[in-house]
Formats: structure tokens, C-alpha cells, sequence
């Protein structure tokens, strides 16, 4: 009779499973993931300016005030600022790379898709209007500035992502078919459906909780998950064989993966807890950085697969592990009787 | 193992973990004003783009700072408005200045010529609107194919194509450059280009795809080239337009659109169903030019042609602190494991330490010597995954000799025992993980594939560290000391007498 509560509660697991899994998979053919961190669609303010007539760095520090104050008074703020440096245009074919042409630059400000282009026309109106204003750009040549907004839409290229998505079912496929060959198909099946579980419990995660992602990123997630969930489970699965290979007595299968999963708990909650502990150590570290949300993204599969190893895996064991060891006393009684037979003969 | 053996071995496997770190971290100049400069193994490793980190051996005079580079394909017939003010601008009551029209209003970016993207009345034309969308899903095939970590393309509020390229690849400008050409594959034949003739001369109910099958990218050893793979029908009209060469050398000149792209001497009658062309193609820029190619096979004469502009070089998207904090996250981690192996387990927290450091410098050497491998988040983060599982694995067969030694085995008895009974638990682990790491490595592209090859390779690392090297340091520096039961901080199970 099984005292963890919790290996009795497959149907409650699977349910929580099954919500999010099948919530998430509808989010993610609606609207897919949140990809706010690769911008895909935004509106860039650009402020071009060459310093062939001498733009002295002063002034080039107006002119990021006259924009700042124009967003400002429009009540619109950007997601990045950046300097670029201009290139000669690649047209010629000899040339071999980029080369800068030195008195380029480009002074751009990157804004979500929902900000309006009024709000942007104003704001490049009154741009114009100060850097007109302004004596010290006045003396210069008219050519030297030039203020611009476009509206920008990433095409998609999926590629990546469907071979990610194809390679994290293979390689969990293959590393289960070892699993089966070293500790029974039973184990392996039991981490097959982990695994898919945890691969698709965390790409729902991030479907659902819409948190922000890099387009690369959810495939790499969904990797972490699949490779957290088949270590954890190797963890149980290796106690199950030793203990299977001491007589026992007779105990049920539900015995069997209870006393598995006692012995192993520390074990996988050190390991979960060790991996999760760096992961945010990372995270911290990076914070000032865009690196951060990629560190913070993959304490989700871990945490998946901690899931599905302390709860889903082991109670889903119990009924497959009843199922495989009747399967098998079946076989045995069934060899028994071919070789009596065979006696008899 | 003999106390003497076992210092001389230590100390060849301390000298060897100093040689190894020296070579891996310290960069330094040397000479008369520090004219050369010897670069470690982490500085040369390649880094991402995205980091943006000067490497190499001119890190010093910032030889890369990651990030990428942008350029916009404008479509003929639209210009932008900066180029239009500095064109028209001393007479914008001209017949030529008067034929643009500022698109979308009077505030937009662009001009447009009349009844070559917009009506009169300055309205975008339903044609141009569907040689736009043609334009702008072949572009974004060509860069898609490229497989660039990073590679974006965009649409500019539908009248322009924006394109960024990381500056990780040798041909980033080939590339941009390149893939502006539009319109049909085709190939002439002559003595020079002013008379060359069209070899295949397509008729209406025929496309070059009748003739020219695929055009790949192939590279042996240091040697790339493209291949073009023709049909049979265009492989016989290849052998009649060269059939004289061996008289007369000729030319082959392969368009796209209006673009010559490669022209090739021919001194003999060429014909074979596949041609490679090598000339000075690195790896890189021959993908390129297949995938050009490739892509304009399915071209046709009304593409829109693009015109490359406004260039310019962006910063690394994560900011250039990165690295170095990703070097903060590895220090704190190091700390971390290194306390609690010394907490644990004493001076056994040595054969770890000597583990762990073998183990990163060799993952170091193979980074920088394995030519597709990076240094970016999603590496360090594969490494840090191998590390923690090279830690447990570790500490694992630690806590294995420790449950030996408390039932009153012999250290060795002990070690050996504690080995046995967990040799095939970690071999199984480490198995199980490589396979996912090098399977996933098979399949998937750009990151993820460098991440789980990483991945894989430290996981093999991590096996080969755990369950051999470890073992080994373990009898070495047990060798030194008369405790050994001290000295791995293990105790004997204490028994009650009765």
C-alpha cells in the first residue's frame, strides 16, 4: 500500500499538465511567442548627421537633447538608443568588407510598434525646428542633419525553429531508446512522456505567461527542459534497477517506485536546486545586459522538469510499472508453459 | 601508491594544470614597446556578436567589437527623402523633382517616382505593392539560407528592405551586397561580355529552371566552390555555346538580372552536367553565391531591382559587458563549488579542484580550436550545465568511498568499491546526455546547434573528468598523506559496544 500521497494523484498531475499544455499549444498557434525582446515590429526615429563641416561633439549631444526633450513633450518613450556608424554603401563588388566612411553617423531611437506617427511627426517637426534654431547648426551646411522615422516589420525566418523543435524529439527519442536498453521500456516510457511534457509545459509557460523571449531562445528552452527532465528521471530510474536487483519480497509495483522515489528525492532536488541556484546566480550577474532574460528564461524548464520528476514521473511509473511487470509475469507464465509443454513431449 | 610517486606525479599534474592555464588566460606584450604579443587561448576564442568583446590577436587595438552591419535595399523607383533633398534640393521646382512624390505624407521617409511606385496622385501602385512582396520574401530567403546566428531581415513600412548581417562572418558585405540583385539567372558565352550571347536562350514556355537544376556550395579542405548542376537539355546547349573554346577560348558569364556576377574562361568544350567553379571563394562567400544563384532560379525579368544604401555598423545587441559579466557569473560559480567541495571533503576538494580546472581547459583549447565554435550565452550556458553536472558527478563518487569507508573498509578498499558501484549510474548519465547534446546538435541550426555540440562535447569532457581523471587524482593526492581518512574529511560509522 503506497503512503506518498503524491504517487496517487496521477489523474490531478496529468490534468495540470493536459491545462497547460493544451492552453499553451492554442496560444502558440494564435499568437506564438513573445518576442518583444527582438522587436519585431517597432518604429525607428533617425537622426542622420555627418561631421564633414565639423559637427563638434557638443553638438551632437544636442542634438540627442533636442530629440529626448521631443519625445519627452509628446509623451513617448523609446526602447533603445543607439550610435551607428555609417559604411560605404555596398555596391561595389571587388570590395571585399565594410568600411566606415568615417563622417556618417546615425543617431536612432527605437520605439514599440503602438507608439503613433503623429506623436513621431511631432516630435520630428520640433527636432527640425530646434536643430533650425540653434545657431551653432545654423553656420553649418543645411546637408549636415537629417531627421527621419520609418516603421519596421521583421520577416520571419523559421527554419531554425522547426529544426530546433525536430532535433529536441529526436534526440529525446534516441536517448529513451537507451534508456529502454539499459532499464527497461517501461522506464523509457515513463521518461518519454516526462520529457514531451516538460518541452511542451515550458514552451506553454512562456506561450501563456507571454513572457519575453528571443526568437532562438524557446527551442534552446525546450532542449534544457528535455535534458533536465531525462537527467532527473535517470536518477529514479537507476534506483529502481538496483532495488530490483535485491529480492525484496513481494512488493507491488506502487511499493517499488515509492521506495525509489524516497531514496532519490534529495538526490534530484540537489541537482534541480544546484542548476536552478546558477542559473540565477547568471541571471543576477547579467542583469545590466540583455543576456539576463536568456539566464531567466531557462530557470522555467528546470523548473519543469523538477515538476514533472517529483510529481508526474513517478506517479505515472506506478501504473506503467504495474503494467509492464504483469506483461511480463504474463510472458513468464507463458514461457512456463511452452517449456512444460516441451517436457511433456 | 609510493608516497615519492605519487609527489612526482603531482607535481608533473600541477605543472601541467599551471601550462594549461597560463596558455589559456594570460595575454601579455613583450619586446621593445611591447611591440609582440603573446594573446591567450580565451582572448583568440571567437565570440559572439552579440557580446561584443574586442578578441584575437589586435584585441588590444579593439580588433572586434562584435555587433553587425545594416544596409537598406531601396526598390527602384523610391528613393529616400535625405537623398531626394540632396539631389533636388537647390531645385525642387524641376521637371525631375517634380516627378517624386513624399510617401506616406508629407512627414515620410521616402520619395516615390511617378508611374514607377505610385500613381499621379502619389498613391502606391497595386503592382509595385506585389513586386515589393516578391522582392522582400526573396530577400528574406537568401538571408534565411545564409543560416547567420542573427541575421534579420525587415520591411520599411513597405517600400524598402532593410537587412542586418552579425559581423561574424568573413563576407558579411559580399552578402549584402549580393543578395540586392534581382531578376532571372541566366549565362552568356562570347569572347568578352559586350557580345557574349545568352547560352540557353529560355524560350516563353521554358524557364532557366529547365535548364540550370541547382546551383549548391561545396568545399574541400581550404578550397570552396560553387557547383552549378545543369539538366540534360542544359548541359547540351553549354556543350554547343563552348563547343569552338578549344580554338578560340571564350567566356561564361552568369547574370542575375543585369548583375554579372561570375565569368569563367572556358579553353575547351565544356560538356558535363555539373560545373564547379572555385576562383577565390572562401566557404562563406561561395554559400553565398549558390544561395544567390540558387534563389534566381525562380527569378524572373519584372523583379524589382534593389539598390543597396544606408549602411552602417551597429553595437553588440547585449552590450559590451557582457562577456565580462558572463566571466563575474563563472568566478561566483567557481567560488561556490570550491567552498563546498573544501566544506565537504577537505583536502579531496584538491582532486576536484584539479578535475574541474582540466576540464575547463580543455573545453578552453577545443572553443578555440574547433572552427564553428563560440563564445556566446547560449555556449557558456551549455558549459555551465556540463560543469554542474561534472560537480555532481563528482561529488557523487565522493559520497560513494565515503559510504564504503564508514563501514570500515580500507581507504583503497573504499575508493575502488565506491567507484565500482557508481561507475555505471554516471556512465549511464553521461551517455544519455552526449546523445541528446550531439543528436540535437545534428538537427537544429545556428545557436542551438552550437550550444548542444557544447554541450555534448563537455558532457563527454565531464564523463572522461569524472569517472577517469578524478579517480586518478584521487589515488595521486591520497598517496601524499598518512590520514587519508583526514584527508577526505571521511569518518568510520561508530559502533556501540556492548
Amino acid at each position: 500500500m503506497m503512503s506518498n500521497k503524491r504517487l496517487r494523484l496521477l489523474p490531478v498531475w496529468a490534468a495540470i499538465s493536459a491545462v497547460f499544455v493544451i492552453a499553451g499549444i492554442v496560444l502558440m498557434a494564435l499568437l506564438g511567442f513573445n518576442n518583444a525582446l527582438d522587436l519585431p515590429e517597432s518604429k525607428t526615429f533617425d537622426v542622420y548627421y555627418n561631421v564633414v563641416v565639423d559637427l563638434s561633439e557638443e553638438r551632437k549631444a544636442s542634438l540627442e537633447t533636442y530629440c529626448e526633450d521631443a519625445f519627452r513633450e509628446e509623451n513617448i518613450s523609446f526602447a533603445k538608443k543607439q550610435t551607428l556608424e555609417g559604411q560605404a554603401a555596398p555596391v561595389s563588388q571587388t570590395q571585399g568588407a565594410f568600411s566606415p566612411t568615417g563622417n556618417d553617423f546615425l543617431l536612432r531611437y527605437t520605439f514599440t510598434a503602438d507608439v503613433p506617427d503623429t506623436a513621431l511627426a511631432a516630435a520630428m517637426q520640433k527636432v527640425n525646428a530646434d536643430i533650425e534654431a540653434d545657431d551653432a547648426f545654423a553656420q553649418a551646411t543645411a546637408a549636415e542633419t537629417f531627421v527621419s522615422f520609418d516603421a519596421l516589420t521583421v520577416q520571419p525566418m523559421n527554419e531554425a525553429v522547426w529544426r530546433g523543435a525536430v532535433a529536441v524529439a529526436v534526440a529525446a527519442v534516441v536517448a529513451l531508446i537507451y534508456v529502454a536498453i539499459r532499464f527497461g521500456p517501461g522506464c523509457a516510457l515513463t521518461g518519454l512522456v516526462a520529457c514531451v511534457n516538460d518541452a511542451f509545459l515550458t514552451l506553454a509557460v512562456f506561450a501563456i505567461a507571454r513572457i519575453p523571449v528571443y526568437t532562438f531562445a524557446p527551442m534552446l528552452y525546450a532542449a534544457i527542459a528535455a535534458a533536465v527532465s531525462v537527467t532527473l528521471w535517470l536518477i529514479r530510474c537507476m534506483k529502481l534497477r538496483d532495488d530490483a536487483k535485491t529480492p525484496a519480497g513481494a512488493l507491488s509495483a506502487g511499493e517499488c517506485v515509492e521506495r525509489a522515489v524516497g531514496a532519490t528525492d534529495k538526490t534530484v532536488l540537489l541537482c534541480a536546486g544546484t542548476l536552478l541556484a546558477v542559473l540565477a546566480v547568471g541571471a543576477a550577474c547579467t542583469a545590466a545586459t540583455g543576456a539576463a532574460a536568456v539566464f531567466a528564461g531557462a530557470l522555467i524548464p528546470v523548473a519543469a522538469g523538477l515538476y514533472s520528476s517529483m510529481l508526474l514521473a513517478p506517479a505515472l511509473h506506478v501504473a506503467v510499472k504495474a503494467k509492464f511487470d504483469k506483461l511480463k509475469k504474463r510472458s513468464v507464465r507463458y514461457e512456463g508453459k511452452k517449456k512444460s509443454a516441451k517436457a511433456e513431449e | 601508491m609510493g608516497k615519492k610517486k605519487s609527489v612526482v606525479l603531482l607535481v608533473i599534474y600541477t605543472l601541467l594544470i599551471a601550462v594549461l592555464c597560463f596558455i589559456c588566460t594570460v595575454s601579455f606584450s613583450y619586446g621593445t614597446d611591447g611591440m609582440y604579443a603573446f594573446s591567450s587561448v580565451m582572448r583568440m576564442m571567437e565570440k559572439d556578436a552579440d557580446l561584443g568583446l574586442a578578441y584575437g590577436a589586435n584585441a588590444d587595438a579593439g580588433a572586434y567589437l562584435g555587433g553587425g552591419y545594416s544596409a537598406v535595399y531601396y526598390p527602384e523607383g523610391v528613393i529616400s527623402a535625405r537623398e531626394y533633398r540632396d539631389d533636388f534640393a537647390d531645385n525642387p521646382t524641376s521637371e525631375e523633382a517634380q516627378n517624386y512624390v513624399r510617401y506616406p505624407d508629407e512627414n515620410g521617409p521616402v520619395y516615390l517616382e511617378k508611374d514607377v511606385a505610385c500613381d499621379a496622385d502619389g498613391k502606391m501602385t497595386n503592382s509595385f505593392k506585389t513586386a515589393f512582396a516578391d522582392a522582400l520574401e526573396t530577400v528574406t530567403a537568401r538571408f534565411a539560407a545564409l543560416r547567420a546566428d542573427g541575421a534579420r531581415v525587415e520591411s520599411v513600412g513597405g517600400y524598402a528592405i532593410r537587412v542586418f548581417l552579425p559581423a561574424m562572418m568573413d563576407g558579411e558585405y559580399t552578402a549584402v551586397n549580393l543578395f540586392a540583385n534581382t531578376g532571372e539567372l541566366s549565362l552568356r558565352c562570347g569572347t568578352d561580355e559586350a557580345t557574349a550571347t545568352d547560352v540557353f536562350s529560355v524560350r516563353s514556355d521554358e524557364t532557366i529552371a529547365d535548364y540550370v537544376s541547382a546551383v549548391n556550395a561545396r568545399s574541400a579542405g581550404e578550397t570552396a566552390y560553387v557547383e552549378f548542376v545543369f539538366t540534360d537539355a542544359g548541359r547540351e546547349k553549354l556543350a554547343d555555346a563552348t563547343s569552338g573554346a578549344a580554338e578560340t577560348a571564350v567566356t561564361l558569364y552568369f547574370y542575375v538580372g543585369d548583375a554579372l556576377i561570375i565569368n569563367l574562361s572556358v579553353s575547351e568544350a565544356y560538356d558535363q552536367n555539373t560545373l564547379y567553379i572555385s576562383g577565390s571563394y572562401t566557404p562563406e562567400t561561395a554559400a553565398t553565391v549558390a544561395v544567390l544563384m540558387s534563389t534566381a532560379i525562380g527569378g524572373s525579368e519584372d523583379d524589382l531591382p534593389l539598390t543597396p544604401a544606408d549602411a552602417y555598423f551597429h553595437p553588440a545587441l547585449y552590450g559590451e559587458s557582457t562577456v565580462w559579466m558572463l566571466y563575474l557569473t563563472f568566478g561566483i560559480f567557481f567560488v561556490a563549488m570550491m567552498a563546498f567541495f573544501f566544506v565537504r571533503y577537505h583536502r579531496l576538494a584538491f582532486v576536484h579542484l584539479y578535475t574541474y580546472l582540466l576540464f575547463l581547459f580543455v573545453n578552453i583549447l577545443c572553443g578555440w580550436a574547433i572552427p564553428f565554435v563560440y563564445l556566446s550565452v547560449e555556449t557558456f550556458l551549455a558549459f555551465l550545465c556540463a560543469s554542474v553536472l561534472l560537480c555532481v558527478s563528482d561529488a557523487v563518487c565522493f559520497e560513494s568511498a565515503r559510504k564504503e569507508y564508514a563501514l570500515g573498509k580500507t581507504m583503497t578498499s573504499s575508493v575502488k568499491t565506491g567507484y565500482k558501484k557508481c561507475f555505471w549510474k554516471l556512465f549511464d548519465l553521461h551517455i544519455v546526455l552526449a546523445v541528446i547534446g550531439f543528436l540535437t546538435y545534428a538537427v537544429a541550426l545556428s545557436s542551438l546547434q552550437t550550444a548542444a555540440f557544447v554541450f555534448g562535447l563537455a558532457t563527454v569532457f565531464s564523463g572522461l573528468a569524472s569517472l577517469a581523471v578524478n579517480r586518478f587524482g584521487w589515488a595521486v593526492m591520497m598517496g601524499t598523506s598518512k590520514r587519508q581518512g583526514a584527508f577526505c574529511n571521511f569518518r568510520r560509522e561508530e559502533t556501540d559496544d556492548e
